[in-house]
């Protein structure tokens, strides 16, 4: 890892300290008050949120924007960018925009399909996949080119990061595909929702022994769970998720209105777990249209005050 | 038909260049047709394959053979013999075939002699052109049949950009601007009014953008 | 060229340029081995013909053909003179360095005006190593 950009949370991650993060989900609308608003929620809690880009492919404003408004407020925004919609020449000059904004980390996708989102006509893009959009940043940061070599009036010194699903299939080349990131250029990574712990546990284990861990930040995706219902959804519909079933029978087994609790219970008992692992440098909140519990989750797993 | 052109030497006989026996396998369809892939290409390959390892001080044992369709498993079975006594095949067909012949020889390396390049057709001698997207949603009749998606650099559906001039396309003044085609074609059919047509955004559901597509005909099932 | 062995010249050409094919065109001594293959008309040297001709162990393959626009049928020779340009281009990218095929236009007559012209030949691929032979004009110019 190279100390090539300026975000906070790169500093917070390279000191040592157990990085936090949340995400943000911005509005299908113009209003930036609601981003404001989930910006409150999570100030002083998280060191970086992240600013989903037009996630499962439903029109939102746009990451760079909401990201900007965040700036603003004085939070550091991980800027999402799927490659779905843009092309290489979109995807570059974004870039350079974004971090004109004070933008300065940025996380790398190939984003949700289509067929997925609120319209399934439009045309996909993926011009470049989201490990070359890694290594595209990685050039423009360290050499200051953009991709066909032309020399930047100053490049964006962003902090890289990469998605990493330890429960997709095949099992084995994750780690493959993992260390292909990392040698694209990716500082950190944030994984898929964490519920299968032993799973999580063997890939760990895996990037560990390969040496990976040494080379990038892997922060873990927790998401706490609202309901029984959102359990059985995620478990049947999200494509790439593994929620065991003790756990979907832990949702159901306590009344409805305690089911937030029981969620909050399980996603505390997972950070616990999380922060033993060797290897794991943080945690990625993902509290879907829940921001305001974060805060609680934070202070409830010990990790306040936040650096 | 699909266009397909063989790809440079030097990438066949990198491609190859692991192997001793090699099956040089033609298909008698689309690529017969475009010059790319049939009998006479099957031949002149071996031949070049086989004086280009000659001149590098290698060996290489190369077997001909030419099915009359490789993108169909009926037509294909018959290269078996001949792909059990080599270790690899060169496939001269399009991407199609070349896949066909994946799913039914698991063991063999299968190594594409040809870039398959497009759905088109044979304008004058030695002139291919892309006529055609496959987008799974023909709207010819409202263009006079000439379709803009696919041979309009922009992909413009409802009138031409600014950058047409004498009837040539800004990005290659050897193409033809579709546009300028389509409104010459409705001039002589009469049908000036279709230009006045609001085309909505193509719906890409129906092309590659959802995924590879399948169709299954439930009449041809027993 | 190769010491000892023969260096050996293969002649397609078209039988209304000459009928027969004279291997003491060669007079070179005994180290040359000319073979010819008479064609009806040029247009029928298939490219995998001259190749075959290489791989059976030519050094140089010559086409000749008739002046152009005195075909027999038309345009045989014009037929030729594109299959030799491909070929030429096939055989520098497999490395046989493509000079080593060449078409010449000749007026109708006996075999013995080729002469000059296989002379010539000989004389470059004697002279030189096998992969060198650029100075030799470009295919269709006597």
């Amino acid at each position: 890892m190279t100390m090539e950009s300026t975000s906070r949370l790169q500093k917070i991650l390279s000191s040592g300290e157990f990085a936090v993060t949340a995400e943000c989900g911005p509005p299908r609308g113009v209003d930036p008050e609601i981003i404001r608003k989930k910006g409150e929620l999570l100030k002083g809690c998280v060191d970086a949120v992240n600013v989903t880009d037009n996630q499962t492919a439903i029109v939102r404003m746009s990451s760079i924007a909401a990201c900007a408004h965040l700036v603003d407020m004085g939070l550091e925004p991980v800027m999402q960018m799927v490659t779905r919609d843009r092309n290489r020449i979109a995807l570059q000059s974004d870039i350079m925009g974004a971090y004109s904004l004070g933008i300065k980390n940025i996380l790398c996708l190939t984003g949700d399909h289509q067929t997925f989102g609120s319209q399934p006509d439009a045309l996909n893009v993926f011009d470049i996949d989201s490990m070359n959009l890694v290594r595209t940043v990685k050039t423009m940061r360290e050499e200051g080119r953009d991709m066909s070599g032309f020399e930047l009036k100053g490049s964006p010194k962003m902090f890289i990061g990469a998605a990493a699903n330890p429960f997709a299939d095949p099992f084995e080349y994750r780690i493959i595909r993992l260390a292909k990131k990392i040698d694209a250029g990716a500082d950190f990574i944030q994984t898929q929702c964490v519920y299968n712990l032993d799973r999580f546990k063997q890939w760990m284990k895996m990037a560990v022994d390969e040496g990976l861990t040494e080379k990038v930040h892997i922060l873990a995706g927790v998401t706490p769970m609202k309901s029984a219902g959102m359990a059985r959804y995620m478990a049947k519909r999200v494509a790439g998720m593994d929620v065991p079933e003790n756990l979907i029978q832990r949702m159901g087994g306590v009344a409805k209105e305690k089911a937030p609790e029981e969620g909050l219970k399980i996603c505390l008992e997972t950070i616990a777990e999380l922060r033993e692992m060797e290897g794991v440098h943080g945690i990625h909140l993902m509290a879907i249209e829940w921001e305001e519990v974060v805060g609680e989750i934070v202070a409830g797993a010990g990790l306040m005050p936040r650096p | 038909m699909i266009v397909a052109e063989q790809k440079p030497m030097a990438e066949i006989k990198e491609l190859v260049a692991p192997y001793k026996k090699v099956l040089i396998l033609g298909c008698g369809t689309c690529v017969k047709t475009c010059f790319a892939g049939g009998e006479d290409e099957v031949a002149v390959m071996a031949s070049a394959l086989r004086l280009a390892f000659k001149v590098d001080g290698k060996e290489i044992h190369v077997e001909e053979q030419t099915v009359e369709r490789q993108c169909e498993d009926e037509f294909i079975q018959e290269s078996a013999p001949a792909i059990a006594r080599n270790e690899a095949v060169l496939s001269l067909a399009c991407g199609a075939g070349v896949q066909a012949m994946a799913r039914r020889f698991k063991s063999t390396p299968l190594l594409p002699g040809v870039n398959t390049t497009f759905i088109g057709v044979l304008e004058k001698p030695g002139l291919f052109t892309e006529e055609c997207s496959g987008c799974g949603d023909c709207k010819l009749a409202v263009f006079g049949g000439i379709c803009p998606f696919t041979r309009c650099a922009k992909k413009l559906l409802n009138g031409p950009c600014g950058g047409s001039q004498n009837g040539k396309c800004e990005v290659s003044a050897e193409t033809d601007c579709a546009w300028h085609l389509i409104i010459e074609r409705l001039t002589a059919l009469g049908q000036m009014d279709n230009l006045r047509t609001y085309i909505p955004p193509k719906n890409w559901r129906a092309s590659l953008a959802a995924g590879p597509r399948r169709l299954f005909r439930e009449d041809h099932v027993i | 060229m190769r010491n000892g062995s023969k260096v050996k010249v293969t002649v397609f050409h078209c039988i209304n340029v000459f009928s027969e094919g004279d291997s003491r065109l060669a007079a070179k001594g005994e180290n040359v081995e000319l073979k010819f293959v008479r064609l009806p008309c040029s247009s029928l040297v298939k490219d995998v013909f001259l190749l075959r001709a290489f791989e059976a162990g030519a050094d140089a393959v010559v086409v000749l053909v008739c002046p152009e626009g005195a075909c027999r049928y038309v345009e045989g020779n014009l037929r030729a003179k594109k299959r030799v340009q491909w070929v030429r281009s096939l055989l520098d990218e497999i490395g046989m360095d493509g000079n080593r095929l060449a078409l010449f236009n000749l007026p109708p007559g006996d075999s013995s005006d080729a002469k000059p012209i296989i002379q010539k030949v000989l004389a470059q691929i004697g002279t030189t190593p096998q992969a060198e032979l650029s100075d030799r004009p470009p295919a269709g110019q006597a």
